[in-house]
């Protein structure tokens, strides 16, 4: 006894859809859950163009996504993650989502009829709920990066965390007279690095770098990425001359050796600002970056791949006139 | 009298289908070579009426055995068996003078059909 | 576990493979509208730990690709099929095939031209022996943003066996080479050598 009698029932009962199209692409099956979320009927639809009777397909992309399943006769896939969906269909869930529509996973099938002529078939799974949960996991990762405190790229601290690292450190040293030191570094010439080598060479020359620097760094340094190619490093217990140390050593750490990035060879190198913890009061810590960040415009203008301190008394007024 | 056949493909399975593909009613001497240059060898140096040749073969492939044929002016029928069938081939080996192309698998019917139109059974 | 197929078993399997791969390629040139020319020099039954280090050194770069999808027909014949590619390739193979190679239709284009070289050839193979197969949508495993070693740590280690075999498809005007895995478990391998055996027999 054949297995008939079970495909009707199935057909219709199906919570995902099932479509057959002829050669030149016209209709010939649409099941019960296509037609209920359509509003097409059947009847009205068979022998009719699929572009006529859906009038919002990407018909360019579904022609040679058919193209294929005939020519080839094997199988062709489209998920939702690369495209929402294929049939714009409203979703019938409860949950809110950015969007209306059905999220649809699509497999195409060759199909012959009794008579050999070529068809296809396309079943439409109905992915809204990976969709929307995919949807809150994004959100959720955006809360959560935020609230985190490393960046992501470098893996340094971020700046708004490291800038509360920085608050902290400096009232520690004030309240028990510890010395303080911050590095403020600066990749020289990025913007000439990213265009040449493009973003990714950039990223790379990022990554590589701030992970030599790290291998040169103590486990109560605090190093944090202060700007695009801007990084800071909180030096505790450590004077001037310790912390000019650090910095010359984290100078030749870049220079000295090259950054393989493709089959590039990529030489950089960084100014360094120094300063010692001078002041007192609760803006001490702006001060030192001020100060730190003098030093770096100093090292700049001095011609770069160097490191200068920040000399006791310097303003910007001096600056100005030299 | 028997016709000295040379089956020359690099795989063992291939040769055998294409042994067990000819006809009982064929009387055929058959030897086998496993590349380009043996097959050469053998060509060059006894009679061989005809050859059934694959395409991809180490050494020396298809279409330098029949280049080869060609050149020397060796005096035998080919005929390409091979997997790969796309008209472009097909042109190029009946260009340098093969008799026929039958794609892999080898279907014994469709054999018979050209041996008997070559006259060779 | 070394499973090893004996020198007729992997004569007839590499015949299998070239025959499954003249039927792919004569496809494929009848739907690009070109000559295609696809090669198999050899292929290699390798335990399936060795697999990330033979590939590393060849896709290390951050521009490889990796798509994987999963076959399965009677007999207890499955496996995952996996299509590694550098990305350069990918867009050559793309722009043939009527895409517009922006990074958005990127992932979409990968998952295409794997599934197409995948299915064809398998499909072929399957004439072969009698089978058929039906397929898993196939899923992008690495790509320029991901580590492609540790993508194909994770999913070799579920395998027993992959048979590796190394394509080169040749394209009139182009050229490019991309590697398949085939990644079968050990209940299969047993399958296959009887099929094999099967085979050999019949001649």
């Amino acid at each position: 006894m054949s297995d008939d009698w079970l495909t009707g029932p199935i057909l219709e009962q199906l919570s995902s859809g099932v479509l057959v199209v002829d050669e030149e692409f016209q209709l010939v099956y649409l099941n019960t859950f296509l037609q209920r979320h359509s509003s097409v009927q059947l009847t009205e639809a068979k022998g009719k163009s699929l572009f006529k009777v859906f009038a919002d397909l990407p018909e360019a992309w579904l022609r040679r996504k058919f193209a294929s399943v005939l020519e080839l006769q094997s199988p062709s896939f489209s998920s939702w993650e690369q495209r929402q969906y294929v049939i714009k269909l409203p979703h019938l869930r409860p949950v809110t989502s950015s969007s209306q529509y059905m999220a649809q996973n699509c497999t195409m099938l060759p199909l012959n009829n009794p008579s050999g002529r070529r068809h296809v078939c396309m079943l439409i799974e109905d992915a809204t709920d990976a969709f929307v949960y995919q949807q809150h996991l994004q959100t959720t990762l955006q809360k959560l990066e935020q609230s985190n405190r490393v960046d992501g790229l470098t893996q340094a601290l971020n700046r708004r965390y490291w800038e509360e690292q920085l608050k902290l450190e400096v009232q520690r040293a004030q309240r028990y007279q510890q010395p303080l030191s911050l590095l403020l570094f600066d990749l020289d010439k990025f913007k000439q690095l990213n265009d040449q080598y493009g973003h990714l060479g950039g990223d790379s020359v990022l990554i590589e770098l701030t992970a030599r620097v790290r291998g040169l760094l103590r486990d109560t340094d605090w190093f944090g990425r202060y700007g695009g190619e801007e990084f800071g490093i909180v030096l505790t217990n450590t004077a001037l001359a310790g912390a000019m140390e650090v910095a010359e050593r984290i100078c030749l750490a870049v220079s000295s050796k090259a950054v393989t990035f493709n089959e590039h060879s990529i030489q950089s190198s960084i100014s360094v600002g120094v300063a010692q913890l001078d002041a007192a009061g609760e803006r001490a810590h702006e001060v030192l970056i001020g100060q730190a960040d003098m030093a770096l415009y100093n090292a700049k203008r001095e011609g770069r791949n160097r490191v200068v301190s920040y000399s006791a008394g310097e303003t910007e007024f001096q600056l100005k006139t030299n | 009298m028997a016709l000295p056949v040379l089956i020359c493909d690099d795989s063992l399975l291939a040769r055998k289908q294409v042994r067990k593909s000819l006809p009982e009613s064929f009387d055929a001497d058959i030897l086998t070579a496993a590349n380009g240059v043996e097959a050469l060898t053998i060509l060059r140096s006894q009679e061989i009426g005809l050859v059934f040749l694959d395409l991809t073969m180490p050494e020396l492939d298809g279409i330098g055995v029949l280049e080869a044929i060609k050149q020397d002016g060796l005096d035998c029928f080919v005929i390409v068996i091979s997997a790969d069938i796309q008209p472009e081939m097909q042109k190029r080996v009946t260009e340098l003078g093969a008799l026929a192309f039958i794609h892999k698998p080898v279907n014994p019917e469709k054999l018979v059909v050209i041996l008997k139109h070559y006259g060779l059974i | 576990m070394s499973t090893v197929f004996s020198e007729e078993q992997r004569d007839c399997l590499q015949e299998l493979i070239n025959v499954a791969m003249g039927l792919a390629s004569d496809k494929l040139a009848r739907f690009l509208n070109t000559f295609v020319h696809i090669q198999v020099p050899a292929i290699e039954l390798v335990n399936s730990a060795q697999i990330p280090a033979q590939f590393e050194a060849q896709y290390s770069s951050a521009e490889a690709a990796l798509v994987s999808q999963g076959f399965l027909g009677n007999d207890g014949l499955r496996g995952e099929a996996i299509v590694l590619y550098q990305l350069e390739n990918a867009h050559r193979i793309a722009a043939l095939l009527g895409y517009d190679t922006d990074n958005a239709s990127e992932l979409e284009m990968l998952t295409d031209i794997s599934s197409i070289l995948t299915t064809t050839f398998l499909n072929g193979l399957a004439e072969q022996i009698d089978n058929s197969l039906s397929y898993s949508a196939p899923r992008v495993l690495s790509s320029r943003h991901n580590n492609m070693t540790e993508a194909l740590i994770e999913t070799a280690c579920h395998w027993e066996l992959a048979l590796r075999v190394d394509i080169s498809y040749q394209l009139i005007h182009h050229s490019f080479n991309c590697d398949m895995l085939l990644l079968i478990p050990g209940e299969a391998v047993l399958n296959i050598q009887q099929i094999l055996d099967r085979i050999v027999e019949e001649y």
